[in-house]
């Protein structure tokens, strides 16, 4: 190898630890802080004293179910927006750039302003109030766009022979779409579902605003339920006394992470075989 | 025929399962009442069987959502102000703000023209207050907090005229900065304050006007920088929410309210 490759191979090198090293670190001193708490007691007990005892039971219940309808309404939706894109819209025209623009923006709003408009809309305007519901809608409609667009991209990604083959066979445009294009784009598609979760279970804002604060185990949809993100977010920065306890459920949300990302490529992974 | 009416039944049943709960109590507010609200609220649900929910996000969503009938008390950390005349406030406790330094600054004592010199930008340099040769890191806390509001109002300041290094929001961050940082000064909650420093963060509280930055300065209603903690609500209460608001300020929650580093009010 000519030594430039060889220094471009070892710069690179370099900057991978540069990005990983710190990553270390983070992982490490929620270890130091949070690794004393945590127990099997610690997750199967439900949070006492404003967090300060007891664990976080009923905050992996309320989390999973504002994951749960983010999820089951941003998919469906989000899956439908990016064939209509993919499909409808072909691609470098003016209408693509500007809807690609305008889903971009809105990718870049910050979160706090889907909290304020989600408390406004879903908890006040439609009288669902603080709620698991509002939470997860409030969450669809921040992940929609990013679900948006990566799945578009990934449509988009499917050979265009394979669409004229199918043409060629003419196989129905419901058959072209439910049995060749959307299983071979799904590996870009689980991309963006595994990136609209990590940005869902990561975001606090506009969750203390909609799912809200409450510490019980919610009873229905409708009931307030406090996720672990804002609990993390109230431990450390609000509770005196609170950081074990907050870098302890960082580190259960961490692997909650780790697994539905695991969970989400195993499940989508590329249609093999059919093809060769 | 009768499936439809089950249907029907069905449909009423679930629906009416979505009503909220006639005697839930609903409290929103300021992010430094609401850890010793939730505990407190834990224990009145223990003992009567009420729900209460509690909800955080700062002392002015405490006021509006008390005003709108969104809740039945707003949690606000400072007194009302008189264009908040409407509301009924409610005092269970108290909380001071302590100015904060680093353990390593050999500054003492500063007095109220220095600090507002510091925070003004008038006075960069730690040597000439007694410390050593070094810029002085300004932490301001953010807008909207009531630490905030408090500090301006208490030193006579329009927050356009303070030359802040960092902006800061809730008391932990305050801490951590000063914590980190050998010539930060800084404001935060005096219970706050003064469990990091017993819990061993290299901090110094600075006495204000003469008056140190002790619980027992505030109780006594010397120390110069301190704030109401209130519960505010509107009309009449309820038969639950008085019954709350008894349940909070019985003596026997006094330790609860230690446990936050707030002092109860005492009756």
């Amino acid at each position: 190898m000519r030594w430039p490759d060889r220094l471009a191979g070892m710069i690179g090198g370099l900057l991978l630890l540069a990005v990983l090293v710190p990553m270390g670190l983070m992982l490490w001193s929620l270890l130091e802080q949070g690794a004393g708490v945590l127990s099997m007691d610690f997750l199967l007990e439900d949070p006492r004293q404003a967090g300060r005892t007891g664990g976080i039971a009923a905050l992996l219940v309320s989390t999973g179910w504002i994951l749960a309808v983010c999820l089951l309404v941003a998919v469906p939706v989000g899956l439908g927006c990016a064939l209509y894109l993919s499909e409808q819209v072909p691609a470098g025209t003016r209408r693509a750039q500007w809807l690609g623009g305008v889903l971009d923006m809105l990718a870049a709003v910050p979160s706090i302003v889907y909290g304020l408009f989600g408390y406004q809309f879903f908890a006040i305007s439609l009288g669902l109030g603080f709620s698991i519901l509002s939470g997860g809608l409030a969450l669809a409609l921040m992940v929609l766009p990013l679900m948006i667009r990566s799945a578009e991209q990934a449509l988009r990604g499917v050979p265009m022979s394979y669409r004229q083959a199918s043409e060629a066979l003419s196989i129905s445009r419901w058959g072209w779409v439910r049995r060749i294009l959307v299983p071979q784009a799904a590996p870009g598609i689980a991309v963006g579902i595994i990136l609209s979760i990590g940005r869902a279970l990561a975001e606090t804002a506009v969750l203390l605003f909609t799912a809200g604060y409450v510490l019980r185990q919610p009873d229905s949809l409708l009931d307030s339920g406090r996720a672990l993100s804002v609990h993390i977010y109230d431990l450390a920065m609000n509770v005196p006394g609170g950081m074990p306890r907050a870098a302890a459920t960082g580190l259960v949300l961490v692997a909650i992470l780790v697994i539905l990302n695991l969970l989400v490529r195993r499940w989508l992974r590329p249609a093999q075989g059919a093809w060769q | 025929m009768i499936g439809k009416t089950l249907k029907g039944f069905l449909l009423v049943w679930l629906l009416s399962g979505c009503q909220p709960a006639e005697d839930k109590l609903v409290i929103t507010g300021s992010s430094t009442i609401s850890p010793l609200m939730a505990d407190l609220a834990e224990q009145f649900e223990t003992q009567s069987g009420i729900q209460v929910d509690v909800q955080s996000g700062g002392s002015g969503r405490g006021i509006s959502d008390a005003r709108q009938g969104l809740a039945d008390f707003g949690m606000v950390s400072r007194a009302l102000k008189t264009d908040e005349q409407d509301l009924t406030a409610h005092l269970i406790g108290r909380d001071g703000i302590a100015m904060i330094v680093n353990a390593a600054n050999p500054v003492t004592a500063l007095s109220n023209a220095e600090i507002v010199a510091i925070y003004t930008g008038e006075q960069q340099n730690w040597s000439s207050l007694g410390g050593d040769d070094a810029a002085i890191t300004v932490v301001h806390k953010a807008d909207g907090r009531s630490t905030q509001e408090l500090f301006l109002a208490h030193f006579g300041l329009n927050n356009d005229q303070v030359q802040p290094d960092m902006v800061i929001g809730e008391n932990q961050q305050g801490i951590k900065a000063v914590a980190n940082d050998v010539n930060a000064i800084g404001y935060v909650s005096i219970g706050t304050a003064i469990y990091e420093a017993d819990a061993g963060a290299p901090l110094r509280l600075l006495p204000l006007s003469g008056v140190p930055a002790t619980l027992e300065s505030v109780d006594q209603g010397r120390y110069p920088l301190s704030r109401e903690l209130n519960l505010v609500s509107q009309g009449e209460l309820s038969e639950t929410a008085s019954q709350l608001l008894d349940f909070m300020t019985d003596p026997d929650r006094a330790a609860t309210y230690h446990d936050y580093y707030f002092l109860p009010v005492s009756r």
